[in-house]
C-alpha cells in the first residue's frame, strides 16, 4: 500500500499513459477500441494539472487498474472474436 | 504462489499467440457465424440485406452496448463466485450478497436515495408494472384514479389500460406540441380519489425532459404518490428522488451500459410508499419482488451506475458536441428536416427528426448501414405512425417519416458523419422521385390539393 502514496515518477506515469494506449488499440471492436483510446489521451489530459500529491497517486493508481481491466478485456475480445465484427466506418479508413 | 506464477504465464503466452494470429488472419481467431447470417465476399448478409460491415450503432434508447467495465465486473461472479446471495449458511451466499449489496448501494448513490430503498427487478418494464399495479391495488379502497400522460411508454399505458378494466379510472393528460405537459391542465385533472401519478423523466422517442421538479411539487403539497419512469435518464440527466420529490422510480440496465435483464424500483421509505407484489414467493427483495436475484447482472448494473455518475459530465459534453454536428450536418444540406418535441428540454443523446416529403419506411431501409429506429424498438414492427408524435399533434405525413437518432458514450465523430453522408445521399434520391417534392418545388402548396376519391 505503501507504494500507492508515493508520488509516481513522470517516467511511471508516462509509461502507464502508453501501456494504456497500446492495450486500447488492441481491442477488435471499434467503437471501443476508438473509445479506449479517447479515454486515455482525455482522462491524462485532464489530469494534467493536479499537484496535490493525494490526488496524483489515486489518478495513478485508478489508471493502473483501469489497465488491468482493459488487459482482461483485449483478451475476451480476441477470444470471442465475431467473424463479421467489421463495422462501416472502418472500410473507408 | 506458484499457481499465480502458472496463469500469468500462461496469460502472457496466450495473449501473445492470440495477437499473432490476429495479425496474420482475423478469421482464425473467429468463432462460427450466427446461424441465419450470411458472411459473403467482403461482407454481411442477412435477411435479403448486403452491407459491407457491421452498421454503425445509432439506436442508444433501444439498448446500449455493454461496457468493457461493466462486463469485467460481471465476469467472476459466472465463474467462482455463483453462490446464491439469499444463502446465509456458506461462503458462496455471502460473497454474492455482499456483491449485490454493493450493487445496491451504487444504484442508490446515482440518485440521491438510500440502499434500502432500492429493490431489483428484471427491468424497467416490471418496475413500471410494479409501480402502477402494485401501488393501486394496495390502495385500492380508497383510490380509484390515476394520472398519466398520452406519451408514456407502453408499459405504463398497458398497465393502465388493465387497470381501467378492473374499474379504475384514467386521466390519459395530452401534451403540447413540444412534448412537455402543461402543468396546469396537470393541476386542473387532480381529484380527491387520485391514487398516482405517473410521468416519465426523459421520452423514449423524442427525448424531452419533463418539469420533474414542479410535478414533485404539485404531488407533495396534495400528498399523491409520484411515479416516474426513469429508464432513459438515468446517468445521462442528473436524476435525484429528493429533489423531485419521486415516490417511486423505474430504472433499467440495459439503457446505460449494463446488462439486459436487471433493473431496480426505487420505492420510498418516508412517508413509507406501499405496494402490492405482482410476483408472489421466497420473500426476496423485501417481499416486493420474489425470486432468486440474479447477482451477475446485478453487479453489472451496479458497476453500470457507478461508471455512469463518473462519467455522466465527460460523456455529456460529448454528446451534446455530437448531435450539435449530427444537427447541423444534415440542416446544412437538406431543408424541410424538423426537429421533434422541445429544443430546448431534452436529452441530446435523443434527437428524433422528420423528414418532408419523404416515405419514412423507403427511408429507413435505405439506410441499411445505419441501424437507426423510427421510434421504439417496441412499436418498430407496426407500420402505423408512433403515438408519441401523434399526441404532440405532428402531422400524419411527418409523423410516418420520423427517425430517432441515438448517440451514447461509444459513438465516434466518423459515425456521426457517416450517417449525415448517408441520410443526406437517401433523402436525396427519395426526393428526386417523389411527385410531392416537385411540386413543392414549383410553389404549389400540397395541403389545398383536391385528391381524387378513392
Amino acid at each position: 500500500m505503501a507504494s500507492a502514496l508515493s508520488e509516481p515518477s513522470r517516467a511511471a506515469i508516462l509509461s502507464l499513459f502508453r501501456s494504456l494506449l497500446r492495450t486500447a488499440r488492441q481491442f477488435s471492436d471499434y467503437n471501443i477500441r476508438e473509445y479506449s483510446k479517447r479515454r486515455t489521451i482525455d482522462g491524462f489530459r485532464q489530469n494534467r494539472e493536479l499537484s496535490d500529491l493525494s490526488l496524483v497517486s489515486s489518478a495513478f493508481s485508478d489508471g493502473k487498474s483501469q489497465l488491468e481491466v482493459a488487459r482482461r478485456q483485449v483478451w475476451y475480445h480476441m477470444a470471442l472474436l465475431d467473424v463479421n465484427h467489421f463495422q462501416v466506418v472502418e472500410f473507408r479508413a | 504462489m506458484a499457481m499465480k506464477l502458472f496463469t500469468s504465464k500462461l496469460r502472457q503466452t496466450y495473449t501473445r499467440t492470440s495477437s499473432e494470429l490476429r495479425t496474420l488472419s482475423t478469421a482464425a481467431a473467429a468463432t462460427a457465424p450466427v446461424e441465419g447470417f450470411d458472411e459473403t465476399e467482403g461482407g454481411i448478409s442477412m435477411k435479403g440485406v448486403k452491407i459491407s460491415g457491421r452498421p454503425l450503432y445509432l439506436d442508444m434508447q433501444a439498448t446500449s452496448p455493454v461496457d468493457p467495465r461493466v462486463l469485467d465486473a460481471m465476469l467472476p461472479f459466472y465463474i467462482s463466485r455463483f453462490g446464491n446471495p439469499h444463502s446465509r449458511t456458506h461462503l458462496y451466499g455471502w460473497e454474492s450478497d455482499h456483491a449485490v449489496e454493493t450493487s445496491r448501494s451504487q444504484v442508490a448513490a446515482l440518485i440521491n436515495a438510500s440502499p434500502k430503498e432500492i429493490v431489483f427487478t428484471s427491468g424497467a418494464t416490471e418496475s413500471n408494472n410494479i409501480s402502477v399495479k402494485g401501488l393501486m391495488h394496495f390502495y385500492k379502497d380508497k383510490k380509484r384514479h390515476i394520472i398519466t400522460t398520452q406519451t408514456e411508454h407502453k408499459c405504463v399505458l398497458d398497465s393502465c389500460r388493465h387497470l381501467q378494466q378492473e374499474g379504475f379510472e384514467v386521466t390519459y393528460l395530452p401534451v403540447r406540441p413540444d412534448g412537455i405537459i402543461d402543468l396546469d391542465g396537470f393541476r386542473s385533472a387532480i381529484r380527491p380519489d387520485t391514487g398516482l401519478v405517473s410521468v416519465m423523466m426523459v421520452n423514449n422517442e423524442i427525448g424531452v425532459i419533463q418539469p420533474m421538479e414542479e410535478i414533485g411539487r404539485i404531488c407533495r403539497e396534495l400528498n399523491i404518490p409520484f411515479h416516474t419512469d426513469a429508464a432513459q435518464a438515468l446517468g445521462k440527466i442528473r436524476v435525484d428522488v429528493e429533489k423531485m420529490n419521486v415516490s417511486l422510480m423505474s430504472l433499467s440496465g440495459h439503457k446505460i451500459y449494463g446488462p439486459k435483464g436487471v433493473g431496480a424500483l426505487y420505492i420510498r421509505r418516508r412517508p413509507r410508499i406501499r405496494v402490492e407484489p405482482q410476483m408472489n414467493g421466497g420473500g426476496q427483495e423485501r417481499g416486493i419482488r420474489s425470486g432468486t436475484v440474479p447477482t451477475p447482472l446485478v453487479v453489472g448494473m451496479g458497476a453500470a451506475c457507478e461508471l455512469a455518475m463518473k462519467e455522466m459530465e465527460y460523456d455529456g459534453k460529448r454528446i451534446t458536441a455530437l448531435k450539435e454536428r449530427l444537427l447541423n450536418g444534415i440542416r446544412s444540406n437538406l431543408d424541410g428536416v424538423v426537429v421533434n418535441g422541445s429544443i430546448d428540454c431534452r436529452y441530446d443523446g435523443n434527437l428524433n427528426l422528420s423528414f418532408a416529403y419523404v416515405e419514412g419506411e423507403s427511408l429507413l431501409m435505405g439506410l441499411k448501414e445505419v441501424a437507426v429506429s423510427s421510434g421504439s424498438a417496441c412499436t418498430s414492427a407496426s407500420l402505423e405512425p408512433s403515438y408519441v408524435l401523434r399526441a404532440l399533434g405532428v402531422e400524419e405525413d411527418m409523423a410516418h417519416t420520423s427517425i430517432r437518432f441515438g448517440i451514447g458514450r461509444f459513438t465516434t465523430e466518423a459515425e456521426i458523419d457517416r450517417a449525415i453522408e448517408l441520410t443526406v445521399q437517401q433523402v436525396e434520391k427519395l426526393r428526386e422521385m417523389s411527385p410531392l417534392y416537385e411540386m413543392v418545388k414549383e410553389g404549389i402548396d400540397i395541403k389545398n390539393i383536391q385528391w381524387a376519391q378513392h
